[in-house]
């Protein structure tokens, strides 16, 4: 296996403008494998975010190094590398779309790395295909709903062939049919594309496909395994202001009581399976 | 305070290409001091709705009272109405303007022409309301808060107004848990110790599913169901089937309901707990 | 009243028009309103009739939507006609008080409408015809020998693309501001013009503050997409002159030449 991404202990400190010092990250260790689907939790203001701007040298670290496919972020020469290898997708669809045209848009990328037109042209039909979007390659982007414009933007990253697509909190601002249409997008890149993919969230529910999920807190990450590791701990994520699935805690709670249920239920179905079995 | 709504329908763009029914024949009565709940996917008309209850919109066709008033009659003064519907926005943090959170939170208060003594208590019971400190908070700049104290500003702005009927659409969007659970302890708190009546849109079935009395579904400009939430969530294939959910406690009731274990319904982690304690400890009596 | 505006507004079809490149639609147009000043009899104006209808006529665009791009701007066109009627000396026809109208003024004002219309609907054929993106392209294109001089013209377009795509976005945010400030009592149509300037303020600061904030993730944004200034940029459609293009210059100048030719 090898690294996509890897920091070692990554300082970030920033002055507010109050003119507070706020650490806003902490000495972060982390690796991330390629092909990985790897989600970041966190409640507001952990540092998540910040963490993901480092992860395509759109920020800095104060100290430690942060290393995309071997390369270091630090490293000037390098940028414009790093950006086309790790893609980044932002929360607000509405402003990363830059063109008037969705093809326009997904074509920005491709154009600005000076990739040939016709060569473009491929890519900009392939992106939009990916992400379920072709037939409103003609469309104005404003008249999209929030999840398909999410979709415009990722199509717009794929373009430029990443190997890694970072995705901060990209379904914070949509509704419920508007975040399963870009998890699922995301899950189909990950799986047929084999596109490394960093998922920033506060949504316990996009995590549960995750391969591996860390948890941060000021600045730090405090807990990191297998969504079955991280889930069943419930008493120390809420302790962390976050959820978990209504199943696992309905299985926390069975447990309290003395019934004997495995601790690391996640989905309804699996629950179904357990108690029956109990009946 | 209540509401009653008649034959309401509203037609976007009439008379052009793009006309649209966004409210097709809408008619409901909600009574003083319930606690609704607004449901339907994007585009069904919600936003449309809510829109009507303060008069912000004009009906097509249809009437809209509040209480026994026709709030579209020419001898309705319309801030007589806004001051008694409070309609809290989605991200309402966008319309703070303000240099200090007290001259903002006052905005309201001061357009209704009161005096200085009673603004100042309307601001005060407002930050109290949201869980913020007047003393603290009065002087501070509120682009200078966190984004679930701005939120929280933001909504006390329009709690300012004293109204008697609470409307708030999806006050948590883009909050963390921790800020949604907040947000809605506070509007749970005041439906409690003040009586208002609450109007709540959102898409999440199990906030719904903890706070209302009622829940309207909505699809297509239409009611689908106006029912308890107990009512509604039986019917959850047709809720699926107009893009919405139900909680997952309700999920697992009806799954293992159909492998032959009955725990009845559930609405809340809390329910499902008892019930499948009581329906496992009896069958090892048995 | 919004609606009404044809100026700027796009039809998507496939006809000749359409499909000319847009460099040669800006200069078409260029040389047309040009020609348009320079006729100066009443007789001139039927070849920038027929011009006109020829476009017009290739285009599909139906004359009534062209004409109703004229709506908002009735006002303006009235103004000159009346200006120009009362203002200009000559034979008196019909004096009322101080004002007098000449026989010269009304021809000079019916000379003045016909120029002000055929400027409107000509400028609107070419919005009408042109993509906003074609549009953006065609005047970067056309700029680009000027940047040795200092004309920033990828900047030019970038800021133009960006403000086309900025405007339906600002326009709904406005409308929502708006209603959230009217729920808490704003009243923004009542009282003096010191008193409504006022009430625009709870409307204009969040505003700009949401366009300063859209602003800044923007340009994260399309840094993160790898975006450092115009040069080297390639792109995906390429503006490419064909026969069509140099049939529509020999009609352009030809009809040049007739503007002219009907000067002397």
């Amino acid at each position: 296996m090898t690294n996509m991404i890897k920091t070692e202990s990554v300082k970030h400190e920033y002055t507010s403008h109050t003119g507070k010092s706020i650490m806003a990250l902490n000495g972060i260790d982390i690796s991330i494998e390629k092909g990985e689907f790897v989600a970041i939790l966190g409640h507001n203001g952990s540092g998540k975010s910040t963490l993901a701007k480092h992860f395509n040298a759109l920020l800095l670290p104060n100290s430690g190094t942060i290393m995309v496919k071997n390369i270091d972020t630090k490293n000037e020469e390098m940028l414009w590398e790093i950006r086309q290898i790790a893609g980044m997708v932002f929360q607000n669809p509405d402003n990363q779309i830059v063109a008037t045209i969705v093809e326009e848009d997904v074509a920005f990328g491709p154009e600005n790395l000076a990739v040939e037109s016709k060569e473009i042209r491929k890519r900009v039909d392939e992106a939009l295909k990916a992400v379920d979007m072709y037939e409103y390659r003609k469309h104005g982007p404003h008249l999209l709903s929030g999840g398909q414009k999410q979709r415009i933007a990722i199509a717009g990253i794929i373009a430029m062939k990443p190997e890694c697509i970072i995705l901060d909190e990209p379904t914070a601002m949509l509704d419920p049919s508007g975040r399963k249409e870009v998890i699922d997008t995301i899950m189909k890149l990950n799986q047929e594309e084999g596109i490394t993919i960093v998922l920033i969230t506060h949504y316990m529910d996009e995590a549960v496909n995750a391969d591996r999920v860390y948890v941060m807190e000021d600045g730090m990450l405090v807990m990191d395994g297998t969504p079955k590791d991280v889930f069943s701990q419930v008493e120390k994520m809420k302790s962390l202001g976050l959820d978990v699935p209504q199943v696992t805690e309905i299985c926390h709670e069975l447990r309290k009581e003395g019934i004997k249920l495995p601790a690391d239920i996640l989905t309804v179905e699996e629950m179904v399976v357990e108690l029956c079995r109990l009946k | 305070m209540s509401i009653k709504v008649e034959n309401l329908s509203y037609i976007y763009m009439k008379d052009t290409v793009f006309e649209h029914k966004a409210l097709d024949d809408v008619s409901f009565e909600i009574k003083d001091g319930e606690f609704l709940g607004l449901i339907g996917h994007t585009g069904s008309g919600k936003s449309t709705l809510i829109q009507h209850l303060n008069g912000l919109m004009k009906p097509t066709s249809g009437k809209v009272f509040i209480d026994e008033d026709d709030i579209n009659s020419k001898t309705t003064v319309k801030k007589t109405i806004r001051e008694r519907v409070g309609l809290v926005f989605q991200y309402p943090e966008h319309q703070l303007f303000e240099e200090t959170v007290f001259r903002d939170v006052a905005y309201g208060p001061k357009n209704l022409g009161l005096d200085d003594n009673e603004i100042e208590n309307r601001v005060r019971f407002a930050l109290d309301m949201v869980k913020l400190d007047y003393n603290e908070i009065k002087d501070i700049s509120p682009f200078d808060l966190s984004g679930g104290q701005k939120r929280r500003v933001a909504i006390a702005g329009v709690l300012a107004m004293k109204p008697k009927i609470l409307i708030l659409d999806e006050p948590t969007a883009g909050l963390d848990p921790r800020g949604r659970d907040e947000i809605l302890g506070e509007i749970k708190e005041l439906h409690e110790t003040h009586k208002i009546t609450v109007i709540l849109v959102s898409h999440s079935m199990e906030d719904i599913a903890k706070l209302v009395d009622k829940i309207i579904v909505m699809n297509k400009g239409k009611i689908v169901f106006i029912d308890k939430p107990s009512v509604i969530f039986r019917e959850s294939l047709m809720l699926e089937s107009i893009g919405l959910g139900v909680p997952q406690a309700t999920k697992l009731a009806r799954e293992l309901k159909e492998k032959g274990l009955d725990i009845g319904e559930c609405l809340s982690i809390e329910d499902a707990k008892l019930q499948i304690l009581k329906v496992l400890r009896s069958k090892k009596n048995d | 009243m919004i609606k009404d505006i044809t100026i700027g507004q796009y039809i998507p079809a496939d006809t000749p028009v359409h499909n000319l490149d847009p460099r040669s639609k800006i200069i078409i147009t260029f040389v047309f309103i040009t020609a348009l000043f320079l006729v100066n009899t009443f007789f001139g104006y039927i070849y920038i009739l027929a011009f006109m209808g020829i476009a017009l006529g290739l285009s599909k665009i139906s004359p009534k939507y062209l004409f109703r791009g004229l709506k908002p701007l009735v006002f303006i066109i009235v103004l000159t006609a009346i200006l120009n009627i009362f203002m200009t000396e000559g034979e008196i026809i019909y004096k009322l008080w101080k004002l007098t109208i000449t026989k010269e003024g009304l021809i000079q004002a019916a000379f003045m409408c016909i120029r002000l219309v055929f400027l409107i609907t000509g400028a609107s054929l070419l919005t009408l015809t042109t993509s906003p993106i074609a549009l953006t392209d065609g005047i970067e294109k056309l700029l680009n020998p000027f940047k040795k001089i200092g004309v920033p013209a990828h900047e030019l377009a970038m800021m133009m693309t960006i403000a086309l795509r900025f405007i339906p976005t600002l326009l709904e945010e406005t409308d929502k501001i708006m209603k959230a400030q009217m729920a808490r009592g704003a009243d923004f149509e009542s009282g003096n013009m010191i008193a409504r300037a006022k009430a625009m303020v709870p409307l204009l600061v969040p505003l700009f503050i949401s366009a300063f904030r859209r602003a800044d993730e923007l340009a994260m944004a399309m840094e993160a997409r790898c975006y450092r200034g115009g040069d080297k940029r390639t792109r995906m459609k390429q503006l490419k002159f064909e026969m069509r293009d140099i049939y529509a210059s020999i009609i352009t100048i030809a009809f040049g030449g007739l503007i002219i030719w009907s000067r002397f």
